[in-house]
């Protein structure tokens, strides 16, 4: 119970680390089972990772019972400002969806405006007229100069 | 002669109008980014990387030695105005830079950071013109018994290096083996981990991982927790920077000290910038007539640091442009730009590209003195950096990230993998599972899988080969003292803790 006392606590967050470790090493051990171990030549592709999932899984033990052991407390996992971070992976979430329909220089100039706004809580007018620069300069630096093929979305810009 | 035969053909590369702009160019940024917070020397190589695509190879590697250098230039700014380091390898200098700044000396302990680092940096690079080629030379005899041995020590070198949990350390380490795997086995041509995704087939670029766990992730990471210091409110005159004569004198030594501990921290496999400063400030306490004074403002704790790191990040070059192999994420990320160029560093790279190598080693000479006069004249110039939000930063981490990531392959899968590993390593970071050994096990994994299935090849599976071969048997051995790191710490410490006396 005590993982749980004043939201997820380091402790807990570090044994869930610790499965998913045992789980990644676990899946790991199965499909590189499925390669062959040795072959004509020597080790065969399935040599390597399958070592590296038995060191996975030794080590995810030492995890779990390193962290089930020890009793003192070591902080929580989520940080006042871990909202605005996820609020800020949200936004980076969106712009990427969009990113193909508006293209590269129009969709990142208005994750710049967004941002600037509900993280810098910067003027509308400050976000809007730097979203237009940001837009202009990606254009010009990465499409014209450094010829890099961006999509340019349905706008074509 | 051959030395001056080779700074001869160095100097007139590196000296083209074009390739002196690069080195400018990189210096200045490397300063820059130096200063800003949330972003380093590998995050913005591995942001520009994708960019220089079509430049010339050895300008385009001028301007990221230069801001691999300049970077810690550059973070000094930081640690000696607001007590927070804009590079990891200027953290030491926080101790006595900000005590110094506090005491009104600011000028003065930037002004000994930029010239020990000069010095430091000069000499460093006329060993490394010197060793380099003998290293080269040596590398010709390695075969893969001797790569994988080598391989094998950086990995081991890595727990020695690492955090504080040598355990998290080796996961992060398999994962990048792990992730090295993914795509066609060269050997046999079978898929590995790729699930019939057909991008997945050619493996994961170097590139969308690292703009991903060093760009975007650390964009979360300081987010969440931001490095906030106050400003040492003391205007910066030019006169401020000059040093008085006892300051030479106590920081005289701790720049030669600092120098050679840099050098040779900088060759080892894993060794990096930060381990450097960090050992030349311990080293120089304890040297010390006077321990009391550092943390209080000693300037020998500002040169030594200083000096180590800009000596490492010149001795870095050494591993990588003679074995090929890198010491640190930022010469990984190189070393990534290397192949994207088709070529391949190593042994062979100073006979078939000596313009490259020698072009780039003599404008480091260039870049050190240009950075000499940046820090002299132009410090309160990159201050005023520290007033740009950081939305505009971030802003720019994530135009340039989603930008290399999809100029990669030019498709949205690899932009929506550098956002999954963007999240990775801010989970891995948040649950102190260190970044840099996966990205260096990343590099090579390959390298050390084919190299040892090569050499099992040769021996017909008997492990002998890599204990009969003289240099081989010297890296496995430096490799299992590595791994048995932790024991080793483990009985010291039980050895040292006082006995409770139960009588």
């Amino acid at each position: 119970m005590s993982f749980f006392r004043g939201g997820i606590g380091m402790r807990l967050a570090d044994l869930i680390g610790g499965v998913v470790v045992l789980i990644l090493g676990l899946a790991v051990v199965f499909f590189s089972s499925q390669l062959p171990y040795y072959s004509e030549f020597g080790p065969g592709p399935g040599f390597l990772p399958l070592w590296v999932g038995v060191v996975f899984i030794g080590c995810a033990i030492f995890v779990i019972i390193n962290i089930l052991r020890k009793h003192d407390k070591i902080g929580t996992f989520f940080k006042p400002r871990t909202k605005l971070g996820l609020q800020v992976l949200v936004i980076i979430f969106i712009a990427f969806l969009v990113l193909p329909f508006l293209g590269f220089s129009i969709g990142l100039a208005l994750f710049i405006g967004i941002t600037m706004r509900i993280m810098g809580k910067h003027r509308w007018v400050s976000c809007s007229l730097t979203a237009v620069v940001t837009a202009i300069c990606i254009h010009l630096i990465f499409i014209s100069w450094l010829t890099i093929p961006l999509p340019q979305g349905l706008i074509g810009w | 002669m051959d030395l001056l035969n080779n700074l001869y053909t160095g100097f007139s590369i590196a000296l083209t109008f074009n390739n002196i702009i690069y080195c400018l160019v990189g210096v200045l940024f490397g300063q820059i980014i130096g200063v800003l917070p949330g972003i380093g020397a590998p995050t913005a190589i591995a942001l520009l990387l994708p960019l220089t695509f079509k430049a010339n190879p050895t300008s385009a590697l001028i301007m990221f030695a230069g801001i691999y250098y300049g970077v810690a230039y550059g973070g000094t700014i930081t640690s000696v105005l607001i007590n927070v380091p804009g590079e990891s390898s200027t953290v030491m200098t926080c101790l006595d830079g900000y005590q110094m700044a506090l005491k009104g000396r600011a000028g003065a302990a930037l002004s000994i950071a930029a010239i020990g680092s000069f010095i430091a940096g000069t000499v460093s690079i006329v060993i490394l013109m010197a060793f380099a080629p003998a290293l080269a030379k040596l590398a010709l005899r390695f075969g893969p018994a001797e790569y994988f041995a080598l391989a094998f020590m950086a990995f081991g070198l890595l727990m020695v290096f690492g955090g504080e949990q040598p355990i998290k350390t080796i996961i992060s380490t398999m994962l990048g083996l792990l992730i090295s795997t993914i795509g066609l086995d060269v050997v046999s041509g079978m898929p590995r981990f790729a699930f019939g995704v057909p991008q997945l087939l050619g493996g994961f670029d170097f590139i969308i991982i690292i703009c991903g766990m060093f760009g975007i992730a650390e964009v979360f990471s300081s987010i969440e927790e931001p490095e906030e210091g106050e400003l040492v409110k003391s205007k910066l005159r030019l006169r401020d920077l000059f040093l008085t004569w006892q300051d030479w004198v106590a920081s005289r030594w701790a720049i030669v000290r600092g120098g050679v501990i840099g050098f040779i921290v900088g060759i080892i496999p894993a060794g990096g910038i930060t381990t450097a400063s960090f050992l030349a400030y311990l080293a120089e306490k304890r040297y010390s007539k006077h321990p009391e004074r550092f943390g209080t403002g000693a300037i020998e704790g500002v040169a030594a640091p200083e000096s180590a790191n800009n000596a490492a990040s010149i001795s870095g070059f050494a591993p990588l442009l003679a074995l090929g192999i890198p010491g640190s994420p930022t010469t990984a990320v190189m070393l990534a730009g290397f192949m994207m160029w088709g070529i391949r560093p190593g042994p062979m790279l100073f006979q078939k590209n000596p313009d490259l190598v020698w072009g780039l080693i003599s404008s480091m000479y260039i870049g050190n003195f240009l950075l000499l006069l940046i820090n002299v004249f132009l410090i309160p110039a990159f201050v005023a950096l520290l007033r740009l939000p950081y939305t505009i930063i971030m802003g720019f981490i994530v135009i340039f990230a989603s930008v290399g990531a999809y100029s990669v392959n030019n498709n949205f899968f690899d932009v929506w993998m550098m956002l999954g590993f963007a999240v990775l390593g801010y989970l891995m970071r948040k649950l102190n599972y260190p970044i840099v050994p996966l990205v260096l096990a990343l590099v090579l994994g390959n390298l050390a899988e084919n190299s040892l299935r090569q050499a099992l090849m040769i021996s017909g599976g008997s492990l002998s080969i890599f204990f009969t071969r003289p240099i081989s048997a010297i890296f496995i051995s430096a490799a299992i003292l590595a791994y048995l790191t932790p024991v080793i710490r483990w009985a010291l410490k039980g050895l040292r803790r006082p006995k409770v006396d139960t009588a």
